[in-house]
């Protein structure tokens, strides 16, 4: 283990450097994605006023803006863009210079990302927790900071981010199948975008909907942590999360092994 | 019981050692019988096959290699050279473990390169002149430390061999500037140097003089000289340029359509085709052309003598044993006016186009 990080440190070492070098674009992403959010904090905003019910669903209005933030924290921290650089590298052909290099193709990327990500926690995280406690605190007037609830969500998670990093990595790999991953990203990001509950909470949907994504492994990537952090399940449901959780990770892991064993025996660098 | 154990381990490590030793007396690299196959999509040409072929795409198997076999001696420097698309790539890639063939057997200092590729890429250095190994955005100082651990060198060699190849390779003027900024021939030189920096057994340099010009071309030939002497690196290489494998290569395979063509010391080509010429001529007045008979003139065979118009340009390649190019000369001029006229040595591509004609001739 400490042999891992030793050779594969550099590349997280790299990726803060590479990070560093593109800070307006990473900017300008940041800043697209707290739009995003306030639109619909104005938009549950406007639900809950003309409403007039006290909670929705079994959410109360601060609940909800709680969930819409933490929701996006939660996505931000835990996506990754495994696809879009796997896929990259393997349209281009650049995947040949990995193979020469006597490195596991998977945790070069996973390191190098954690790199570029670490500028990402440091710059949103606080700042946007501060942010929601203390909107929590004006408008129902008591500290309700759960340090419990924020220790499980942290290990959640983690774990999400290493789902949504291999899950990304097995998307990657049909690049070596349809060549050119940019449409089939775009679409993947939006279908588990609305799957992992970071558009809207999965109680709100019919309870068989919601039964089954939450079984799923999109669940496993935002709203599980973000339920964790707002303290609605009880114990049981936290340690069946938390199996899920490790369950789709161990799936993940050995899926993106075998797709990456079988792909390497036809694979073609394109490119000369 | 301990006892036991440890003769068992003793005889473990003898075996092994003898293991080695066998193969270290074997030659270095092995290829035999290599065959690659590509499945390729084909799309019938515009739109509408375009769209045809993504719902129902067709598929035709191409052969790239189709039979290769050769061996290297430890630090021999092996000159891998054919046309475009003759198959040269493909045979690096599945040497260095990117590729799996088809079929055949490659087997490197006693590893087979594709069955445990992490194990077997620590022993062998590539370049790709097409492509690069060091970080993009990064300074190149920052692409060597991140080998460095990659590749557990520790921190007395590293230095020892950075040493080395800043002496050989003249990195230090740009060793702190971002690989992006970098221009062709130094990228080249930090590229080489990236894949030496853990002394590997066997270098794989694949076109590495590519684009460049005639000075760093140069230089980079000595250096690739320079380790294969002071270290006894093997070398394969791949190239374009004739000039490289005069200058470096002991010996040449050569392909052509993913078969091996020649197999030799470059003495042996120069003395079958190294007095090939290729003499060209612009006439002033195309029909002027019809009065020379070269068959009748010289009465050379079609190997020594053969002569090609393509209304514009007349040439004539010749063998410069059997005929002397003031002969020729004189015999040209003094049937026709010529507006341009150069004499040349017969170009790679000449070579391996007459290499590959004799040998169909040979299987004729």
């Amino acid at each position: 283990m400490r042999k891992i990080f030793r050779i594969y440190k550099p590349f997280t070492h790299a990726g803060v450097l590479l990070a560093a070098q593109y800070r307006a674009n990473f900017y300008f992403f940041i800043l697209g994605d707290i739009l995003r959010c306030f639109i619909n904090y104005f938009l549950w905003h406007a639900v809950f006023t003309s409403g007039g019910n006290k909670t929705f669903m079994g959410f109360s209005e601060v609940d909800m803006v709680v969930y819409i933030f933490i929701s996006f924290l939660t996505s931000v921290l835990a996506y990754s863009d495994g696809s879009y650089a796997v896929g990259e590298e393997i349209r281009d052909g650049n995947i040949a210079m990995r193979m020469i290099k006597p490195i596991r193709f998977d945790l070069a990327f996973l390191f190098q990302e954690l790199g570029e990500r670490l500028i990402t926690v440091t710059l949103i995280f606080v700042p946007l927790l501060v942010g929601v406690e203390i909107y929590k605190f004006v408008v129902t007037g008591a500290f309700a900071f759960n340090i419990v609830n924020f220790i499980i969500y942290i290990f959640s998670l983690i774990l999400a981010y290493l789902i949504c990093f291999y899950f990304n990595v097995c998307y990657g790999y049909s690049a070596f199948v349809l060549k050119n991953l940019w449409g089939a990203n775009f679409l993947k990001d939006c279908i588990v975008g609305f799957l992992s509950g970071g558009v809207i909470p999965l109680a709100f949907l019919p309870p068989v909907i919601s039964t089954i994504l939450n079984i799923l492994p999109f669940a496993a990537l935002t709203y599980t942590p973000v339920m964790l952090y707002l303290g609605m399940y009880d114990v049981p449901t936290i340690i069946i999360s938390f199996g899920l959780q490790i369950f789709w990770l161990i799936f993940f892991i050995i899926l993106q092994q075998i797709i990456w064993n079988a792909c390497v025996k036809r694979m073609s660098v394109q490119g000369g | 019981m301990t006892r036991f154990v440890s003769t068992c381990h003793l005889l473990a490590v003898i075996n092994r050692k003898t293991k080695l030793t066998e193969k270290e007396m074997k030659k270095l690299i092995y290829v035999e019988n290599l065959k690659k196959e590509f499945k390729k999509t084909i799309k019938d040409p515009g739109l509408k096959g375009s769209i045809k072929s993504f719902f129902k795409p067709k598929n035709e198997i191409i052969t790239a290699v189709k039979d290769i076999s050769f061996h290297v001696d430890k630090g021999e420097v092996l000159g891998f050279i054919g046309p475009n698309g003759a198959g040269k790539s493909t045979v690096i890639k599945m040497l260095t473990g990117i590729l799996t063939p088809t079929s055949g057997r490659c087997e490197i200092n006693g590893k087979i390169p594709y069955k445990n590729r992490k194990n077997y890429v620590k022993e062998i250095g590539v370049v790709f002149g097409q492509r690069t190994q060091l970080w993009w955005d990064l300074a190149l100082r920052e692409t060597y430390t991140v080998l460095k651990e990659i590749y557990e060198v520790d921190d007395e060699s590293y230095k020892k061999r950075m040493a080395f190849l800043n002496e050989v390779l003249e990195l230090d003027d740009f060793i702190t500037s971002p690989v992006r900024t970098l221009s062709l021939g130094q990228r080249m030189r930090a590229d080489i140097a990236a894949s030496l920096l853990h002394s590997p057994k066997v270098l794989f340099l694949d076109e590495p003089t590519i684009g460049l010009d005639v000075v760093v071309k140069d230089n980079i030939r000595k250096a690739i000289k320079a380790i294969n002497s002071e270290e006894n690196t093997t070398v394969i290489l791949t190239t374009h340029d004739l000039q490289d494998v005069e200058d470096l290569c002991g010996r040449i395979v050569m392909i052509d359509k993913g078969s091996k063509v020649f197999d030799g010391k470059i003495s042996d080509l120069k003395s079958r085709y190294g007095s090939s010429r290729e003499l060209k001529f612009i006439p002033e007045n195309p029909d002027s052309v019809k009065s020379l008979d070269f068959n009748k003139e010289f009465n050379l065979k079609s190997e020594d003598m053969a002569y090609e118009n393509d209304g514009v340009t007349f040439s004539v390649r010749f063998n410069n044993d059997k005929i002397g190019v003031e002969k020729l000369l004189n015999y040209i001029l003094s049937k026709t006016h010529v507006k341009d006229i150069n004499v040349s040595d017969a170009d790679i591509e000449e070579i391996i186009k007459g290499i590959y004609r004799s040998e169909v001739k040979l299987d004729a």
